[in-house]
């Protein structure tokens, strides 16, 4: 059953703003790929109501453990921040339709944004101990230095890693999305996986369309049930002009061609 | 203890419910979403996501957003019209074998009348709930539920038609739900859905714009409880017919809220996003609260409200 339990084992602050969390999980550390993700309850009262999502940093699944990495940005992801280890947590999971790896042998170009490192962090985990003899190249993009979350754990499991902040504290100075335009034009990336804000997944889904690179992007949208029953989670589909496809489900993972990003809202 | 097991069955518009729990409509997919998380042949019945004649896209994203103890929801009608679902959803539905009521919705009575039509004949499906609370093109837009002669001429309309139960759902956005109730039995309902969504709207006053694409969504969850009980209340007090009384119901003690001042049924909505098995746990909940109390049959306790 797509759902489980599971005990708060370590948290730690990774940079300001961000918790690493690790738990206790057999079920979903046996069966989750990387790219899907968790539907997490905060609370046992109204506050917050619904379950929040979070994708699925790493899973070991000897240990038993899954990582999350979460950004506070409101209520519910406030209350982590106070939660101490011991604390069990309801959730479902592992829900939607992660990354679909490379073929054998080429030259995978990972993209994340800020905390949207956490489901490439998997991707790169899974690529580094495949026999598919990928070739992991990482870019990676924040603010500023502190927001290069985790990165130590990033460039560990990539075979070539750059950085980027916009306030040139680290790496390169500038957006990770230029970075890339000159890797797309260097020529040797037979895919790209992207995960970030909104505005950088659509410069993104931009740049490859121009170098005609295969993309899949891992895409956000406010949820309420998470398993495909109230269509709240919808995002514009390139099938029609008036066609959604909901995160939870057909995603949170897409192919870029699967978007109409110029419906997506501002 | 099975001589003590309390009578959870009820009789609503002539069907016959194992229980007076079932899934509220749009919250509950097409039954096969939950199938993973319960055992969805314990309900009483499942209601389905609306129906219209043909598919519709649903509103632009954002398309909910959560509020204090509840959520906004801008969904709009999303669903692939009634010929897909009587092809792709209904046979699985089916197999829960548990009545399985269709929640219909239109622009014009004529739209109404067709659906009434075609899935009050299709197999397996036991009523239909009429949403009213939805624009009429015919009348620049007015919504059918806010109109107590717009809503009888509707309800009279597919009573005539179909060959299923009406159900009618009311909506809550109105300055007299007993004056739409009234209109609705005069009409021909054989029972009547209340609440649907209340009207609301929240602010992103950083980036100083709605949280909903749509600007304007329906407001559930606990936050209307208070309000569904009270209209529920009202009206039960002016019909004859059977009431689902539904809006915020997250345990057996909410649900009992709604019987007690007279609901025959009730609807989960909300509760299922946040606990996919809300509905076996209200059940659970209502066969343990007649134990408790001594109460063979929750028949029993439908608007046994004291004190008033
Ligand atoms: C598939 C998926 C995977 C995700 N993975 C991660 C992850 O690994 N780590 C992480 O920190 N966050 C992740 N998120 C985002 C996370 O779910 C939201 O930040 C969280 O739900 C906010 O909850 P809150 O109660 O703290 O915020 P709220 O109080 O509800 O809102 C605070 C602010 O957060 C924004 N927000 C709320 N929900 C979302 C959302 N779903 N997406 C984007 N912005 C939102 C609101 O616009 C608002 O400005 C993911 C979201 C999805 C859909
Ligand atoms: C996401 C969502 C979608 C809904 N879709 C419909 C619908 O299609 N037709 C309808 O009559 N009511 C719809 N409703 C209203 C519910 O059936 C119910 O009347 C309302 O949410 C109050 O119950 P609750 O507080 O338990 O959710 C929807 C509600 C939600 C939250
Ligand atoms: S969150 Fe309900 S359908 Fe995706």
């Amino acid at each position: 059953m797509p759902r489980a339990v599971a005990e708060l084992l370590h948290r730690e602050q990774a940079a300001p703003g961000h918790y690493l969390l690790q738990l206790r999980c057999p079920e979903i550390a046996a069966d989750a790929k990387p790219g899907q993700f968790v539907h997490l309850r905060l609370s046992e009262g109204l506050e917050p109501l619904l379950r929040r999502p979070f994708s699925i940093m790493r899973t070991e699944p000897r240990e038993e453990r899954i990582w999350l990495l979460v950004q506070v940005v409101g209520s519910g992801t406030g209350l982590i921040a106070t939660h101490d280890e011991g604390t069990v947590y309801d959730l479902l999971g592992p829900l939607g339709r992660g990354w679909r790896l490379p073929r054998a042998n080429e030259t995978a170009l990972l993209v994340a944004g800020g905390v949207g490192v956490a489901p490439l962090i998997f991707l790169a985990d899974a690529l580094s101990v495949s026999d598919l003899g990928v070739y992991v190249r990482s870019l990676f993009g924040a603010a500023t230095n502190e927001a290069l979350v985790c990165w130590t754990e990033f460039a560990g499991r990539c075979n070539e890693f750059t950085t980027a902040t916009e306030d040139g504290s680290a790496g390169e100075q500038g957006l990770v999305t230029e970075v890339l335009a000159r890797e797309l034009e260097r020529g040797d990336a037979d895919r790209v996986y992207a995960c970030g804000p909104p505005g950088m997944l659509v410069e993104v889904a931009r740049l490859c369309a121009e170098y005609d690179v295969p993309c899949q992007v891992s895409m956000e949208q406010w949820m309420a049930c998470g398993v495909g029953a109230c269509l709240g989670c919808a995002v514009p589909s390139a099938k029609g002009p008036q066609e959604y496809v909901r995160v939870c489900t057909e995603g949170p993972v897409f192919d870029t061609t699967e978007i109409a990003w110029d419906r997506m809202r501002p | 203890m099975s001589a003590m097991e309390p009578d959870l069955s009820v009789e609503l518009a002539g069907l016959k419910l194992a229980n007076p729990v079932m899934s509220a409509s749009g919250t509950f997919g097409y039954g096969t979403e939950y199938a993973p998380y319960l055992d969805c042949s314990r309900l009483g019945a499942i209601v389905t996501k609306a129906v219209t004649l043909e598919a519709r896209a649903g509103n632009p994203p954002p398309r909910v957003r959560e509020t204090p103890a509840g959520m906004l929801n801008s969904i709009g009608l999303q669903n692939p019209g009634v010929e897909a679902f009587i092809a792709e959803k209904l046979p699985p539905l089916r197999e829960f074998g548990v009545p399985i009521i269709v929640n219909i919705s239109g622009q014009r009575i004529e739209d109404f009348v067709r659906l009434a039509e075609r899935l009050s004949q299709a197999d397996g499906v036991s009523a239909l709930e009429v949403n009213i609370s939805c624009p009429n093109v015919e009348h620049e837009g007015m919504f059918f539920g806010t109109d107590p002669e717009l809503t009888a001429r509707l309800v009279a309309a597919i009573a005539e038609t179909s060959a299923a139960p009406v159900i009618v759902k009311l909506s809550p956005n109105v300055t007299d739900i007993v004056e739409m109730s009234v209109a609705a039995q005069q009409a021909g309902a054989d029972a009547l859905s209340l609440i649907n969504t209340l009207l609301g709207m929240s602010i992103d006053v950083e980036a100083r714009r709605p949280h909903l694409g749509n600007v304007t969504g329906g407001l559930s969850g606990p936050a209307i409880r208070p309000v569904a009980v009270r209209m529920v209340y009202e009206v039960a007090q002016e019909v004859d017919l059977p009431l689902i009384g539904m809006g915020g119901i997250m345990t057996a003690r909410d649900a009992l809220e709604f019987i007690l001042v007279g609901a025959t049924a009730v609807g989960v909505g909300t509760a299922n996003f946040v606990e996919p098995a809300s509905t076996v746990r209200v059940i659970d909940g209502l066969a343990e609260y007649c134990r408790r109390h001594g109460v063979p049959r929750v028949a029993d306790l439908v608007g046994a409200l004291e004190g008033t």
